[in-house]
């Protein structure tokens, strides 16, 4: 447990070490020369220029490419051909744009949803369990988050796979004998459950293992305090362990929303987005414009819509974030 | 009482069935002798183990090239990354200066960066560059992706480190170079280690921008070639679950060198209240 106490102690030698440093009236201990005032944005410079060569100019970037036509014609020419609003008006006036936002939304929030609890229900188990039983549920779930994505998504297809699939296999020998050669992946539906559940099984260790360290972090005398006043297991976890480990579920909530709602890798190596597009998300949806058509400036109006998108899913967790940074900084 | 304790750890020893089977059924297939592979029997524990598959996966054509690929590049960012991002945390964390505040802020907002839906930019800045297809352009997307992570993540760490240890390394005579070298850098080392890990792990599971720039198959990186498993494998199933085995061997080991270190360093900055 060495890190906690190391990023534990960044708070008090911040706060205590911070006014030192400049003098009682404000001014620099020591007036260095020019050299010295000059070191911290040397320093910075690398990172600063890296960070708006590369994430800067890109933003800005796709905002202007949504309002061109771009496709190859144009990019092998050179043209510069602006649209105003086209590439909106296409892809919000398409019926199939709006299916897939509205699959993207509910699939990113059920997988949220379900990872989050299961996570908080794991963490909140670990501290129930002994100490051996416990590193085996560690170690089990460092195996599932430790795996890469596309090792995962790979064994996921064998587990399911039609025939020879031992889940099929398993659900028949226990006497469910429609499994026999039964096909996971025929609907959008149902590709996307075993998508959901490949996610939610990799997204689970790092919420409980968090969820864990703020929970073992509850002062015991708390639960005590509880005790005594006869409280029962729901009305302790209401008043000792919600009120206390609610900043780190919205934290982990964020950025599980953060992770889920952009996810490509396991979607397009799972079936490319099908049967006929039913499993296609924005993420998809957006590479198949952009880099399997060639039509960038619509694939740069995907982009635009999935990032206001997403904005309007964490603005409100946004604002606290940046504003309680500035409190602290 | 005794009764719930022992309820709990049988629903958590399910649990832990649950998250391990995976990983089980990988090697397990990866060892199994390819006849007894595509067949109705059940059969949980390979009757026989065999490294036939692992030698498959190996000599596939291909496999080495990617997995070449996906070292380079993935190191290659992770190296830029550390020593840019470690320059800015010392800057961030050590000095006062004028705009201080607005540094630190642009390193906390480029960490949420959706990179995803930086696609399409991307990919016409790389083809601006003369850069499809070739690997450095993946090395600079990597870096780009894991440098505001980075420098916010060793912020925090560096922070950590009392800076009365310089001080008194200063008063003994060091400048402020060498109390840094000598002081704060060896005690940065398990910080350096777990935030280099964390990048090198997203580096390596990267897969879009993989896909979309690099259609080169000379070029491909281990995710992608390992997605057209169905092309390099068929239905050789030993095949695909020994070459998805050796790609999770190098992040599992990281990983259990540093699993505490992670959680805490993402989750740091939560809000309070």
């Amino acid at each position: 447990m060495t890190a906690v106490h190391t990023t534990d102690a960044a708070v008090p030698t911040t706060s205590t070490s911070a006014p030192r440093r400049a003098a009682p009236d404000g001014a620099p201990r020591r007036r260095g020369g020019a050299f010295d005032r000059a070191l911290p944005y040397l320093l910075l410079a690398p990172a600063v220029v890296a960070i708006l060569w590369l994430i800067g100019w890109p933003v800005l970037s796709v905002v202007v490419t949504s309002f061109r036509k771009l496709n190859l014609r144009e990019l092998t020419r050179g043209e510069v051909v602006w649209t105003g609003l086209d590439n909106y008006v296409e892809i919000l006036g398409d019926p199939a744009f709006w299916g897939i936002t509205v699959r993207t939304v509910v699939f990113t929030a059920l997988v949220v949803a379900v990872s989050v609890l299961a996570g908080l229900l794991i963490a909140l188990l670990m501290r129930q369990i002994s100490p051996f039983v416990r590193i085996v549920l560690q170690v089990a779930m460092l195996l599932a988050w430790a795996m890469p994505l596309l090792a995962a998504t790979t064994v996921y297809q064998w587990i399911f796979d039609q025939q020879y699939g031992i889940l099929n296999k398993t659900l028949v020998k226990v006497g469910f004998d429609s499994f026999a050669g039964y096909s996971w992946f025929s609907t959008g539906t149902s590709t996307l459950t075993v998508i959901g559940l490949l996610i939610v099984w990799q997204a689970i260790p790092f919420l409980a293992f968090s969820l864990y360290a703020g929970a073992i972090g509850i002062p015991k005398d708390q639960y005590e305090a509880a005790g005594i006043d006869g409280a029962s297991a729901w009305q302790t976890f209401r008043a000792v362990t919600w009120p206390e480990l609610r900043p780190l579920l919205l934290m982990v909530t964020f950025l599980s929303l953060l992770w889920d709602f952009k996810v490509f890798a396991q979607i397009w190596a799972m079936k490319k987005g099908g049967p006929d597009g039913g499993s296609t998300t924005l993420a998809v949806y957006q590479y198949l414009e952009g880099i399997s058509k060639s039509h960038f400036g619509v694939a740069a109006a995907v982009s635009v819509v999935m990032v206001a998108l997403l904005a309007l899913l964490t603005f409100q967790y946004l604002r606290r974030l940046v504003r309680s940074q500035e409190g602290s900084l | 009482m005794i009764a719930k304790k022992i309820s709990a750890n049988v629903v958590a020893l399910v649990v832990a069935l649950f998250f391990a089977f995976p990983t089980y059924w990988m090697v397990a297939t990866a060892l199994k002798p390819r006849g007894e592979m595509l067949t109705s029997g059940y059969d949980l524990v390979p009757f026989s183990v065999t490294d036939a598959n692992l030698v498959t996966a190996w000599t596939k054509p291909g496999f080495l090239n990617a997995l070449g690929n996906s070292l380079l590049v993935s190191l290659g960012a992770v190296l830029g990354a550390i020593v840019v991002g470690l320059l800015a945390a010392v800057a961030l964390s050590r000095m006062r200066f004028k705009g201080r505040k607005g540094f630190v802020m642009l390193m906390l907002v480029a960490q949420m960066a959706p990179f995803e839906a930086l696609l399409i930019p991307m990919f016409l800045m790389m083809r601006d560059l003369d850069l499809l297809d070739r690997l450095p352009a993946l090395a600079l997307i990597y870096f780009a992706v894991t440098l505001p992570f980075c420098a916010w993540t060793l912020r925090g760490f560096v922070n950590g480190i009392p800076l009365e240890l310089e001080e008194a390394a200063m008063v003994d005579g060091c400048g402020r170079w060498g109390a840094f070298r000598r002081v704060t850098l060896p005690l940065l080392g398990p910080g350096l280690v777990a935030t280099s890990v964390f990048a090198f792990v997203t580096a390596w599971n990267e897969f879009l921008f993989a896909l979309s720039l690099m259609k080169d198959q000379a070029k491909e990186t281990l995710p992608v070639w390992l997605s057209g498993f169905q092309t390099n494998f068929g239905t050789d199933w030993g095949g695909a679950m020994a070459a998805s085995a050796l790609f999770t061997l190098p992040v599992l080991v990281f990983f259990l060198i540093v699993q505490r270190k992670m959680v805490t360093g993402v989750t740091a900055g939560a809000v309070k209240g």
